[in-house]
């Protein structure tokens, strides 16, 4: 056999230069081997598809499956001499005990409150950024928007308290102006926990918004404004209609995100606002067999996140389709 | 034009290998932990002076790695889901919450004689019933704590730091805070009974009746709270910000603050308190048991090192002898009156199920309301 058949390479090539990928490459094997699994569009697809199924798999759906079956369980972690066994008793403990609505309840009506919040701040910042910035420059504004975020969420968290404690500058600015003598007690309320998850989720809110806004042709208010429409009026019927799509992403991450924040509640919140999620922590914090009802517990909050998003969704949906007629 | 692809070989390579890692099943995680030269150790923040561990690896060989834990009931599930081949050599269980350890085959019962400085240990401490169980001994005791009143003495009297009561007033509404468990505890103590349960384990319907009385004791006084918290870190930092200016705390984290110059001050108050003890114990097949015993039997080798945990967590040495190793300071920031110390008891572990049962329901309908 020639060397020529070992690496199927053709009359005329030099080797002797080629890189250890491109010999690979040029293997008959491996030609052979490549051939096979590309001869047709459907093992193309099963090909690329198997990674990101993979993926999705392993890393998204696996750990969601691991704790639902946690949550039918009577015992987990399993001690030694402990038999486990099947039960519903944990999703029965939520709806039987009214002490664990309030969380539920309270959890999804802050992150709702502070998803609206984060849309209305953060909407004219994206507008600005979008519209009125040059496109030389937003780059830089959007990096310096992120730099933030190249930090965990304690520490931005901590940065909070830093603002809003009794010494932090919040305090000091309002004394040293003199619009107060004592410090506002700022911390351990739903105000710090609200500025804290605002301030977290804000870029969730702003990308999507930036791009539906930088996508939306400058012609469009120029025609509206040549015909007599007002900014509002502008902003009203263009604008807003034409953004929805981001509107809808942005508040979808951020109330998912919201729902489930755990570290900035416990940081930045007091005894009133204690949040779903420190009812689940607790359940896996507290020795014992408690673990299948905190994963019961964040399944049933997980299904509830997911059916709100999906209700809203179906309103933007139909806001869009009202906006197309 | 080759560096590329061999730079990207190595990337998949090592991902590839890290994959593998984390992948790999419990027998493979507990073969790497068995290193020839390790001890494995879940312990609490200033827990291992620095300065004993660089000399212990020094003169041993073995590397000690720690884990820091914040919590008994985490450690108790980590263990739990790692049993029954844990990658943890040597844990930290306070001396009450022993029982629900060893009930589950989480610890193994220690062999005080391959201990030669077992001795060094203050027999009050050592020799105690409750850390004799089943007739075995479960853990060297290392440093002990209590539930106290904390205060800033810029702000609160000592004289009113000598009832619970002050943590509940009007006067300081908002400038307080506590851990709801620990207070639970300390609230039915502060009503005459048992926080402990013990004198209820024939009467739950009785023992469910003092706790609800003393959840709702802490419902009515949720609008005066500032903040529930967790961890001793949480409280310093509320202290230093001013955001409070008492609290119910363990003593370490305020001898911390105190040490460092903060104006605090600790008291039991008059109602009484709970103590308690940190061990460090064995986990039942610990990958590297000769290791830990060896780790074991340096840590309690000399009152220095006594002396240098205190220092660093700034809860009491149960070592002989420690505290001719600390300053005025560190001596007053870990130390009571006599008549203080009168009101103290140690929380005991022989009604936890019963309890717990019901102490943990109260706590979630505490925070819920």
């Amino acid at each position: 056999m020639t060397d020529q058949a070992v690496t199927g390479g053709t009359p005329g090539d030099d080797r002797s230069d080629r890189t250890a990928w491109g010999r690979i490459a040029a293997w008959a094997p491996y030609r052979a081997f490549m051939g096979a699994v590309t001869a047709s569009p459907r093992r193309q697809f099963l090909i690329l598809a198997a990674f990101p199924v993979l993926w999705v798999l392993t890393q998204h759906l696996g750990p969601m499956i691991q704790m639902v079956r946690v949550s039918l369980t009577d015992a987990y972690p399993v001690a030694p001499g402990v038999e486990q066994s099947f039960t519903l008793d944990n999703y029965l403990r939520f709806f039987g005990d009214p002490i664990f609505w309030q969380p539920f309840f309270r959890t999804l009506i802050f992150a709702a409150t502070f998803t609206f919040c984060t849309l209305i701040l953060t909407y004219p910042v994206a507008y600005f950024l979008a519209r009125h910035v040059s496109p030389k420059n937003r780059m830089l504004m959007l990096l310096l928007l992120l730099i933030p975020f190249w930090v965990g969420e304690i520490v931005r968290t901590y940065a909070i308290m830093i603002l809003l404690g009794n010494t932090g500058a919040v305090n000091l600015v309002l004394q040293w102006v003199g619009l107060i003598d004592r410090p506002i007690p700022f911390m351990y309320t739903s105000f710090s926990m609200g500025v804290g998850i605002v301030y977290l989720t804000a870029l969730y809110m702003l990308l999507p918004l930036y791009s539906a806004l930088e996508k939306l042709p400058q012609s469009l208010g120029d025609a509206a404004a040549d015909l007599g429409a007002g900014a509002w009026t502008r902003f009203r019927r263009i604008t807003l209609p034409l953004t929805i799509e981001g509107i809808s992403s942005g508040c979808t991450l951020v109330f998912l995100i919201s729902t489930g924040f755990y570290a900035t509640p416990v940081l930045l919140g007091g005894p009133s606002t204690t949040v779903f999620s420190e009812t689940i922590a607790g359940f896996f914090h507290v020795a014992g067999d408690q673990w299948p009802t905190g994963a019961a517990f964040a399944t049933i909050m997980f299904l509830a996140a997911l059916l709100l998003t999906g209700a809203f969704q179906a309103v933007m949906r139909s806001l869009r389709k009202g906006d197309v007629r | 034009m080759t560096r590329p692809i061999l730079n990207r070989r190595r990337f998949l390579g090592t991902a590839a290998m890290t994959g593998a890692a984390l992948a790999s099943p419990a027998y493979l995680r507990r073969s790497m932990a068995q290193g020839s030269g390790e001890v494995n150790i879940w312990t609490y923040n200033d827990f291992v002076p620095a300065s004993f561990k660089e000399q212990f690896e020094s003169d041993t060989g073995i590397k000690v790695n720690v884990r820091l834990v914040d919590d008994q009931g985490k450690q108790f599930n980590l263990l739990a889901a790692e049993a029954p081949n844990p990658t943890v050599d040597i844990m930290t269980v306070a001396g009450h919450r022993f029982l629900q350890f060893i009930d589950s085959d989480l610890l193994a019962p220690l062999d005080v004689g391959r201990l030669s400085n077992w001795g060094n240990i203050n027999p009050t401490f050592s020799e105690s019933d409750w850390s004799t169980i089943n007739g075995e001994k479960w853990g060297a005791p290392i440093l002990s704590g209590m539930e106290v009143l904390s205060y800033n003495t810029d702000v609160v009297s000592p004289e009113e730091a000598l009832t619970w009561d002050t943590l509940f007033s009007e006067k300081y509404a908002q400038q307080n805070a506590y851990i709801i468990q620990d207070m639970m505890s300390i609230i039915m103590l502060k009503m005459g009974y048992d926080g402990n349960m013990v004198a209820y384990m024939d009467d739950p319907e009785k023992a469910a009746a003092i706790v609800e009385e003393a959840k709702q004791f802490l419902i009515e006084n949720k609008p005066l709270v500032r903040k529930y918290y967790d961890g001793g870190a949480e409280v310093q930092q509320m202290f230093v910000n001013q955001d409070i200016v008492l609290a119910h705390s363990w003593n370490g984290p305020a001898a911390a603050l105190i040490n460092d110059g903060f104006p605090l001050a600790m008291a039991i108050p008059n109602e009484g308190s709970y103590g308690f003890v940190y061990t460090y114990n064995v986990a039942n097949n610990a990958p590297n048991v000769d290791n830990a015993y060896t780790f074991l039997n340096a840590i309690i080798a000399s009152s220095e090192i006594g002396a240098s945990m205190t220092k660093a967590s700034g809860f009491i040495s149960t070592y002989k002898d420690a505290s001719n190793h600390l300053t005025d300071l560190e001596k007053a920031s870990t130390s009571f009156p006599e008549e203080q110390l009168a009101n103290l008891q140690f929380f005991r572990a022989e009604a936890n199920e019963l309890k717990y049962s019901l102490v943990d329901p109260a706590v979630e309908a505490i925070k819920a309301a």
